[in-house]
């Protein structure tokens, strides 16, 4: 689970430069938090294109959560990219008095697609790509909202767990104040990942490893000393959230069917 | 003699560019006085091209962009990867050696990755044979990427006759190593050391760099002498252009002093291969 994060940094950084120029873009936006893992986005980019090429957009709900806004805020200044705060809440707040309701889970998914669907407006009008900040553990385990957080043009961390993106974030220098965050899905206040997924990510992301990189069967990572329960719960993310990580399935009629025999690169024609 | 490896990253799909940059680098291996360049697999067409094969695909004997590359082999030896249309619809990976303004020599990869995130044997049909064949520095033999991690096949190569074995490769780097370079980068060079210095010949092997959807190509390419030394290497992951003096005396020197060539017994190895093939369960 070791990395080298020096090495980890040329990749991701080189990569971003990459696709960019493949891609013809110059400038990059991402929705940044004052968490971890869009702070860590932040300064890879800001490496990769320049920080004057950067746009975080700082998206609060009301006034919840405003130390992170302000944190997301000082970390902008400190890396000298711009950024921009608008706040969901007179988008967001109208649909639910219409369709009132007390579900979490709904209302934070709802706020995640309004920041997903604001960051992708800015960045069509600013002519910038939609970087995303999801983690190897959040996309393996499902926990993101689908067409919400998930959402992005290329996603640079998605193959660090959350532990070894904290080890990216200590080498890169990342100010203490954020290194030291509970992460958080900024779904609801007082919500934290590890809370509510019940395990730490230290824990969650052992576990991953063994089971993903590894290729180890459940027997064999309960017999290295997790709970029975722990790895059982993995699992049932992992295979309950695939539909996130993949295209919706299309039911084959012709002779050559998108997502089944008509098989281009991503990067075709780029 | 002088080898100059191309560390390149082609642009996938786009001959025309490809073509290009092979220009490019074949010139400034001729200031440098090469006398063999060697290009990574794939290297006029890019390497994740799915349906886009058979646009890319093009034949030796009739392609004008192959006319213009013999024309360039008079006073130059280069190895190109492209996909070739073999017979019409049948399309290999292959590799080909131009020198002395023709082509010595076709390989065809005989080993195509269709395990986790490779798919070759999708898009490609195989080649059948590891082919010794001489060049003006000695007989040599060819391999692409996969071929090259079957250690039968360098055998062959040894058996054959190959003082030079060479390696071109489309390999994405994979697992963290103590230095910045990829864990995986150090199975080729295992191979390479263990190769070069039981078969004692040259082992070159020029890789490329350059994402493609997401896969980075970890460069390292390397030469290593007939004795297992690494005598050049690439950067890792970043292009570059490596040219390298090597003495075709050491050769001579190593298998003088442990006469494995000699020593070889391929007619053993023949028969216990048949007898295991035959003995095979359905």
């Amino acid at each position: 689970m070791k990395i080298n994060p020096s090495f980890a940094e040329k990749l991701l950084t080189r990569f971003i430069k990459e696709e960019f120029s493949k891609l013809n873009f110059k400038k990059g936006i991402f929705g940044l938090s004052g968490g971890l893992d869009s702070s860590v986005c932040a300064l890879l980019a800001a490496k990769a294109l320049g920080p004057k090429y950067i746009i975080g957009l700082i998206m609060p709900y009301r006034d919840s959560f405003s130390r992170d806004v302000k944190d997301a805020e000082d970390f902008a200044c400190y890396l000298g990219i711009s950024f921009r705060i608008i706040d969901i809440s007179p988008m967001v707040d109208p649909y639910f008095a219409k369709y009132p309701t007390n579900n979490r889970i709904l209302r934070g998914n709802k706020m995640a697609r309004e920041r997903m669907s604001i960051l992708y407006d800015v960045s069509a009008r600013e002519r910038a790509l939609v970087l995303g900040t999801s983690n190897k553990t959040e996309l393996l385990l499902g926990y993101g909202t689908i067409h919400g957080d998930i959402a992005c043009a290329i996603n640079p961390m998605g193959d660090l767990y959350k532990t070894q993106i904290r080890q990216l974030a200590r080498y890169m220098k990342i100010p203490d104040k954020i290194l030291r965050k509970k992460p958080t899905a900024g779904l609801w206040a007082g919500q934290t990942d590890e809370g509510e997924l019940g395990l730490t990510y230290t824990k969650i992301d052992r576990i991953l490893y063994q089971l993903v990189d590894l290729k180890k069967t459940k027997k064999e990572v309960i017999s290295s000393g997790f709970q029975k329960r722990d790895v059982e719960k993995i699992i049932t993310l992992i295979k309950g959230s695939e539909f996130k990580r993949k295209m919706p399935p299309i039911p084959k009629i012709s002779d050559r069917t998108v997502g089944h025999d008509f098989l281009f690169p991503f990067d075709w024609d780029r | 003699m002088k080898v100059a490896l191309a560390q390149i990253c082609p642009k996938l799909g786009d001959i025309r560019k490809n073509f290009h940059m092979h220009i490019d680098c074949i010139q400034k291996a001729k200031r440098k006085k090469a006398d063999l360049l060697i290009f990574p697999e794939l290297s006029l067409s890019g390497y994740t091209l799915k349906d886009m094969v058979e646009e890319v695909a093009l034949q030796p004997r009739t392609d004008p962009l192959f006319k213009q590359f013999k024309t360039l082999s008079r006073n130059i030896s280069f190895i190109v990867g492209f996909v070739e249309e073999k017979e019409k619809g049948l399309f290999l990976n292959s590799a080909a050696f131009f020198s002395q303004g023709k082509i010595l020599h076709i390989h065809r990869k005989v080993f195509l990755p269709t395990y986790g995130m490779f798919e070759e044997l999708k898009f490609f049909g195989q080649g059948k044979n590891f082919t010794s064949f001489p060049t003006p520095f000695g007989k040599a033999g060819m391999m692409i990427c996969y071929d090259f991690l079957h250690f039968g096949s360098s055998y062959l190569l040894f058996v054959g006759g190959s003082e030079l074995i060479i390696v071109i490769s489309a390999a994405p780097g994979r697992g963290f190593a103590d230095d910045d370079s990829y864990a995986s980068s150090r199975m080729w060079e295992l191979m390479g050391e263990a190769i070069s210095r039981f078969s004692q010949t040259f082992v070159i092997y020029c890789n490329r760099v350059g994402y493609e959807d997401g896969k980075s190509f970890a460069g390292g390419s390397f030469i290593y002498n007939p004795g297992g030394q690494l005598i050049a290497k690439s950067l890792y992951v970043d292009e570059d252009f490596l040219v390298k003096k090597i003495d075709l005396e050491d050769i001579r020197r190593f298998r003088k002093k442990r006469p494995y060539r000699r020593d070889e017994k391929p007619e053993v190895i023949c028969e216990a291969l048949k007898r295991i093939i035959e003995n095979y369960e359905d």
